[in-house]
This record gives C-alpha cells, structure tokens and sequence, in this order.
C-alpha cells in the first residue's frame, strides 16, 4: 500500500465507492453496502491470522458472533450507550482471545485449526442454552440503533457512512501490522518459521498480537452488525459465518486488505445477483470458493499484481560494523532421543576469528549439535556459553539475539521475498542491509525473489540473514552440499573473509577437499561422541576418524 | 443405574462408536495419503446417506435386507465420487500449503452440503435399514437388529480396510506413497494412482457410515460438520494419523457421547466433549498418544 500505483489505486476505488452511495444507491443498496463493510471489516481482520500468519483460525466467526453479543448485552442490559458498546464489542472477543492464545498457537496447525473450531462450537452451544442471559435461540431483539446526542447513524447512509469508516480504521490498522519491516518480518515467520525464530524474531509475539487484533476487528464487525439489524441469534456464531470471511479472504486475497474489501463486496452482492439460481446459488458460492483457490493463489488482488518495492541500489552500500566477538563453549552437552543417545557429553570451544570443522558421518550428531547450540531442541545436559551467557536451553529467538545464528541443511525462505527483503527483515534500525546483501557476495541478485535463487545463492542468504541479524557466531550446516568447484571456491572465500572479520563459524560438511583446507580445527563425532579433535592433517590421519567414517575395515 | 441399563447404553454407544470409527478411519486413511485435513469428510458421510436414499428404490421394500444389499452400490458409488474428489479438491493444491488443502476442502464440503440441500431440501430424512425385523430381547435387555447389524458392518469393513492396507500388495503400495511419496515413486509405484485409490477407499468408507447411521439418526443436509468434528477429535485422541488409534478414539467418544447424555443431556455430552478436547490440547499439545511421524530438521 505504500507505493504511489496501489495508493492511487485505493483513492480511485475510494472515491468511487463513495460516489456510489452518495448519488446511486437506494436504501436497498445502501443496506447490501453497509453489510458488505461490516464484513470487510471481519475479514482484514481474519487476514491477519489466517493471511499474514497462515493460520487457520476456526474462531473468526465466533469471534464476530462474541462482539455481536456483547454490543447487544451491553446495549439492553447495561445500558451502554454507542461508543461504549462498540468498545464491548471488541473487548470481549479480545480478551477470549488474549486468554486462548498462549496454549492455543503454540498447537501444530492441524491442531490450531481443531482448537478454535472447538471454542468456536462451545461458543455457539453456551449462545443457544444459557437462555436467561442471550435468550437463547431466540436471541436478543431490539437492539437500539446507533445514536449519539443529536447524531442518528440508524440506518441509510449515515449508517453506511459510520461503517466504511470504521473500515477505513481497520485498514489503518492492518497496514500499522503489516507495513515496511514488520511485513517482512511476518512474511518469513510464515513460510520459513524454524528460520524466522532462529533469526531472532519473535514469532510468540507476533502470532498473539495477530491473533487478538484478529479478534478484535471480527468483534467490531459483530457489534456493528448488532447495531445495523437490532437483533442478535446463535445464527452469528455459527461456522457458516466463519466460511463467509474466509471465503471473502481467499477469493478477495490473501494478503492484499484491499482485496478483502474486494472480496467483501463481491460476496455480500453475489446473491443479490444471483437471485434467480435461488437454492443453487449456495451451490455457486462453494464452487466459487473453491474455483479461487486452485485458480487464484493470490485472490483477485493477484490480478492486479504484486506491488513491488521500488529496485534498491547496493553498489554504494557502507561496510557494516561487526558484532562483538563472543566465544562459544559447549561443555559436556548430552541429549536422547527416547532410548537413543543422540549426544553423549560432548565439549568444545570456538574463539572469535576461527573456523571449527566438525565432521561425522550421518547419524553422528552433527545436526542435533546444532539444533542444540540454536536452541530448536533442549539439552538433556551439559552447557551452552556464549561469551559469559548461558544459553543452555533458552529459545531460539534469544539465542539468536544473543549473537548465535545457524544455517539449516535445506535452506528455509520465503519464497516470495526478494533478497533484499529478505535481509531487511532481519536487519537491525540503523543497518544497512544492502551492505550485508553485499558482504554475502549477492548484490547481483539483490531484487530476484527468494524463491528463484539457485541452491548456492540460498546458502549465501542465509548467511547474509544470519549477519543482519547480528550473528558473531555462525553454525553452518552442510552449508556447500551440492556446490560445484566454483560456487565452493567463492563460499570457502566468504568464510574466510567472515573468519578474518572476527566471526566464529562452527562449520559441518562431508566434503573434506571443501573443508580441511578452510578449518583451523576440525572435531570429528561419531555416534554422538566427540572421537577425535586436532589440526585437519592430525584429524584426517587420525584411526578413530577415520573408522568412524568407513567402519572396521572388512579387510 | 442398573447393570441392565448401563449394558444397553454401552450397546448403544459401540454401535453408534462403531459408524464414528468408519469416518474417522476414512479421514486417517487421507490424511495420511494426501498429508492434508479432509474437511469434507463429514459432509461426504452426509453424501452417502443421501445415495443411499436416492438408490433405496431399487431394492424396493420387499427384501429383508435392503440397506445390506445396498452397501456394496453404496461404496462403490461413492468410492468413485471420492476419486473424483481427489482430483477436484486435492491435486490442484497438492503442491501449496496444507492451508490451501484445508479451505479447498471447506470449499468442496460446502458445494456437497447445498447441492444436497437444493436437490433433496434441508427436512431430515430416514435411509434405508440394514435389516427390517424388530430384535431381539436377553433378559431384560433389548438389542435391536439394526444396531447388531451395525456394529457387525462396521467390524467388517474395518478389518477388512486394515488386512486391505497390511496385507495385499495395493494396501502396501498404498501405505508407502503416504510415507514418503518421492521414494515410493523411485522404487516404480505411482503415486498419483495411490492417492486416488485413498481417497476413494476413505470415501467409500465414509459413504458405509452414511447409509449405516441414516436409518437410526436420519439424514440431513447440514449434518457434516457434527460428523466431521467428531472424525477429527477422534483421530487427535487416537494419535495423528494411526489406523487403530482412529478407532479406538471413535469407539471412546460414541460410547462417551451416549453414556454422558443418558446421564445429563445431549447438550452437556457434545460440550464435555469439546471442552475435554481442549483441556486435552492444553496440556498434550502435540495430541494423546505419541504422532505416526515427526518432522526432520
């Protein structure tokens, strides 16, 4: 929304849409309008979970019935007058989210989505039963029109007007989340989130924040509604409601806010349209949805294509400072998996400056040594020291801030962010990441999507990210698996030039004639035990290395 | 609560668990396959009830066993409509996010619950029985033929599905595309073709569940989502993606539902489920019994 076509874009359909229902619509129209934006309202807010996040959230719909209620209640028992009943709209949802979040999005998408469906149905049976508080199934009648002093927002175009623009606010909202880095940022929690916390984001954070400002726009949606029809059933908290947003979200677009409006007002006119089809437009309705999603990953704001950050220039990019150097000890780290022993009280240090080789063959423990130094995986014993900190156990997320990052053996992007962004997500305010971009030798690529990048260029991002986001120790994991000679010649360039540059880099390959020559020290593991430690040349000579690699030998 | 009564609702409880275990033994069955939540299975069960309606004249009254000598025509109906499913719903999104595989399914669930709406209207109605004839009485216990028959269907089908998927060579070609998909394909089985053949396998499950519960509990449009629901939650007690714990958490939760309304109120029974699942969640996040995979870093 930032770049001038999209602006100019939202202004026209602005003043369009305006124009419309100042001088074309009747009070039918005027109707169908006002409930297109109650639900758009709804629907940028499911975005942010569900869009932006990825998750799906099975609780919208429950979230809009709750603020439904609590406007009505608030109205009819308390007493509340407009903007206070607006106000109990959005905080009762959000407080039920805010209380459900911390176990809620920790769960397994599959079991995220199983969860809020369940709240979601419990919801819906307390609406229909506890009769003596939201009359039941019969549900609350009369809820007054919106008034204040001598204003009527009752219904007809003031009423409209109120609702588009509270529009307008959740899409101030949205944007405010959604904008410059935090995008970004959100953007590789989504599709890279091993990697997103391994960086140093804070993906608790960002999920809670998403989830109750979810919430909170689907009960101002709610208390609207309540408002705009004077009655409130279970019929708001049933799952139907829940598949009306999301098919809004995903045939309007999943991340384009705009383009949930679009969808809005695409979905509340549809049946007006179609009206003849009678008890097959439902039918159109599910095979429309479904239409979008195979044909249109992107929604209908994908048509009108992605807005691009303007192309960075990073030739005059300045030279990035380096972070304080930090030692990293593992003493005697130990961890099972069930009866195995992953790792068995495995030592060793790396100093500022140096490269540590670490070799073994598939199985030895090289992996869950990293998993264990990012903190992706707990140690059952042992410590983690990163200069004078503990890090034993913490999540990965501060353990990356602590100035520890890692690579992973497939290299986890997002796709859709281009190099740049996908530095900048990572990059601390006042850095640059051009410059890193182009410390990581990719200042070619700098505008190419993420997702294009030849498997070589992925592990420079990577370590490109894990110097943005302020790594002095870096753990690489097979970082050249599948490099020709040229691609290794250029890697093994940049460690050194990070080595000299007083990083620490804890390095893993299979590739000795990569290795040996790169390594100041190389420790060999094998079954989860350290078997030998030395210089390459005593490590490459020596018995238990090397029948650690190619067994007792069968001759 | 007497001996007697509390047998009979158990009796109650198996039979109705024992139509659960088929749709949740469906749902576990694509859900390995395809890696991916059916969200449409329970309308799909809902589908089968409503085949089963639609082809019951063929039969006509006359026969003793009319739902039984319906079953196979049943299953096979909708075994097809689940390949074609498959290819509607799944393989167009095979390669994106489970997401996308969740709201197609969403999707394709919905096209289900109103063409069934439009076509036969949203009154419930009664399938078929599996057998006409009343029961039989032990003592003071009443069975009715009808649930016997049930649970003797249901026993059937899956241990047929569990010798179809561990002993014939189908089944093994089956289970190998749902673990590893790129390897089964290197060793020559396609998996295209097996993930077709889950899908209608799980569906025609669903379809038998359909027409084994329209009798007793009738048949209507908007009863997916209870069916589906029930599926899931039955599958996370069971462990994700295990065959048997599928059905034994099926078999949990019919005889739970039943025994918890016998002694309260249906109402309480459905939300004592949910809020037990949730409690569940809090405190086993990563589900009851350990998972079939876990993921590799």
């Amino acid at each position: 929304m930032s770049d001038p076509r999209s602006r100019l874009a939202l202004g026209v359909a602005a003043i369009a849409l305006a124009l419309y229902a100042l001088f074309f619509a009747g009070d039918y129209a005027l109707h169908v309008l006002t409930r297109a934006g109650i639900y758009a309202i709804a629907a940028i807010g499911y975005q942010l979970i569900f869009g932006r996040l990825g998750a799906l959230s099975l609780a919208q719909g429950c979230f809009f019935g709750l603020g439904a209620y609590a406007a009505g209640l608030g109205a009819l028992e308390l007493g509340l007058g407009f903007p206070l009943t607006l106000a109990a709209g959005v905080l009762l949802p959000s407080l039920l989210a805010a209380l459900i979040a911390i176990p809620v999005l920790r769960l397994a998408s599959h079991y995220f989505a199983l969860a809020t469906l369940g709240i979601a149905q419990l919801a819906l049976l307390v609406a229909t039963n506890w009769t003596d508080v939201t009359g039941g199934a019969n549900g609350l009648y009369g809820v007054p029109p919106i008034e204040t002093g001598t204003l009527s927002f009752g219904h007809g175009l003031p009423l409209t007007l109120l609702v588009w623009a509270c529009v307008g606010l959740a899409l101030t909202v949205s944007h405010r989340m959604t904008a410059g880095q935090r995008g970004l940022k959100v953007e590789t929690l989504r599709e890279a989130p091993l990697a997103a916390a391994a960086l140093g984001i804070d993906g608790s954070a960002i999920r809670f924040r998403f989830f109750v400002a979810s919430a909170a726009l689907g009960g101002l949606a709610g208390a609207l509604q309540a408002h705009a029809v004077g009655v409130v059933s279970p019929d708001v908290l049933q799952f139907h409601v829940l598949v009306l947003i999301l098919a809004m979200t995903v045939i309007g677009g999943r991340a384009s806010p705009l383009g949930a409006v679009l969808g809005a007002l695409l979905l509340v006119h549809l049946p007006e349209w179609f009206r003849d089809f009678a008890d097959y437009y439902l039918v159109v309705y599910g095979a429309a949805l479904l239409a979008a999603i195979i044909f249109l990953p992107r929604g209908l704001a994908g048509l009108f294509g992605k807005s691009e950050m303007p192309p960075v220039e990073t030739a005059d990019a300045e030279a990035p400072r380096d972070p304080a150097p930090h030692t990293l000890s593992v003493e005697t780290v130990s961890k099972r998996f069930g009866g195995v022993t992953a790792l068995d009280s495995v030592s060793l240090t790396l100093a500022p400056g140096e490269i540590l080789g670490l070799i073994g063959p598939n199985g030895s423990g090289k992996t869950t040594l990293v998993n264990l130094l990012s903190g992706i995986d707990k140690p059952d014993g042992g410590r983690i020291l990163l200069g004078d900190a503990d890090i034993t156990g913490k999540p990965p997320e501060y353990i990356a801030r602590s100035g520890l990052c890692r690579s992973f053996q497939h290299p986890q992007i997002a796709p859709d962010l281009t190099v740049l962004e996908s530095v900048e997500a990572v990059t601390a305010e006042g850095e640059s990441a051009a410059a890193r971009v182009t410390e990581a030798g990719l200042s070619d690529r700098a505008n190419e999507n993420a997702g294009t990048l030849p498997p070589a260029a992925l592990k420079h991002l990577e370590i490109a990210r894990a110097l943005a986001a302020g790594a002095s120790v870096l753990a690489l994991d097979e970082p050249a698996a599948g490099m020709n000679e040229v691609e290794r010649a250029n890697l093994a360039a940049l460690l050194k030039r990070l080595a000299d540059a007083g990083h620490g880099i804890l390095l893993i390959d299979h590739a000795m004639d990569f290795l040996l020559p790169l390594a100041d020290r190389v420790i060999c593991l094998s079954a989860g035990r350290v078997v030998a430690e030395g210089t390459p040349a005593d490590v490459a000579r020596d018995p238990a290395a090397i029948n650690a690699y190619f067994g007792e030998s069968p001759l | 609560m007497t001996a007697i009564a509390f047998t009979q609702i158990l009796l109650n409880g198996l039979a109705l668990g024992a139509a659960y275990a088929l749709i949740a033994l469906g749902f576990v069955i694509v859900l390995n396959a395809a890696g991916a939540v059916n969200f449409a299975q329970g309308e799909l069960v809902m589908a089968g009830g409503f085949v089963s309606i639609a082809v019951a004249p063929l039969i006509g009254e006359a026969t003793a066993l009319p739902g039984l000598l319906l079953l196979p025509l049943v299953m096979g109906l909708m075994g097809l409509m689940g390949a074609g499913f498959a290819w509607i719903a799944y393989f167009p999104v095979r390669k994106r996010h489970q997401v996308a595989v969740f709201v197609s399914t969403i999707a394709a669930g919905l096209v289900l619950q109103h063409l069934a709406n439009a076509l036969f209207g949203a009154a419930p109605r009664a399938g078929p029985p599996l057998i006409s004839g009343n029961g039989l009485t032990v003592g003071a216990l009443s069975i009715s033929l009808q649930q016997i028959a049930v649970m003797v269907c249901a026993a059937v089908l899956i241990s047929g599905t569990g010798l179809f998927l561990g002993r014939t060579q189908t089944g093994r070609q089956m289970r190998a595309v749902a673990q590893d998909p790129e390897m089964a394909a290197a060793i020559g089985i396609r998996p295209k073709r097996m993930i077709t053949l889950s899908f209608a396998l799980a569906i025609a499950l669903a379809g038998a569940a359909g027409l084994l519960l329209s009798n007793q509990f009738f048949v209507s449009p908007n009863d997916g989502g209870l069916f589906m629901l029930k599926a899931y939650i039955a599958v996370t007690i069971g462990g994700w993606g295990r065959l048997d714990g599928a059905v034994i958490g099926a078999l949990l939760i019919g005889i739970f539902e039943t025994l918890v309304a016998a002694l309260t109120s249906y109402l309480v029974a459905e939300a004592l489920l949910y809020a037990l699942l949730l409690i569940m969640l809090v405190f086993r996040p990563s589900g009851l019994l350990p998972e079939r995979a876990r993921a590799r870093v």
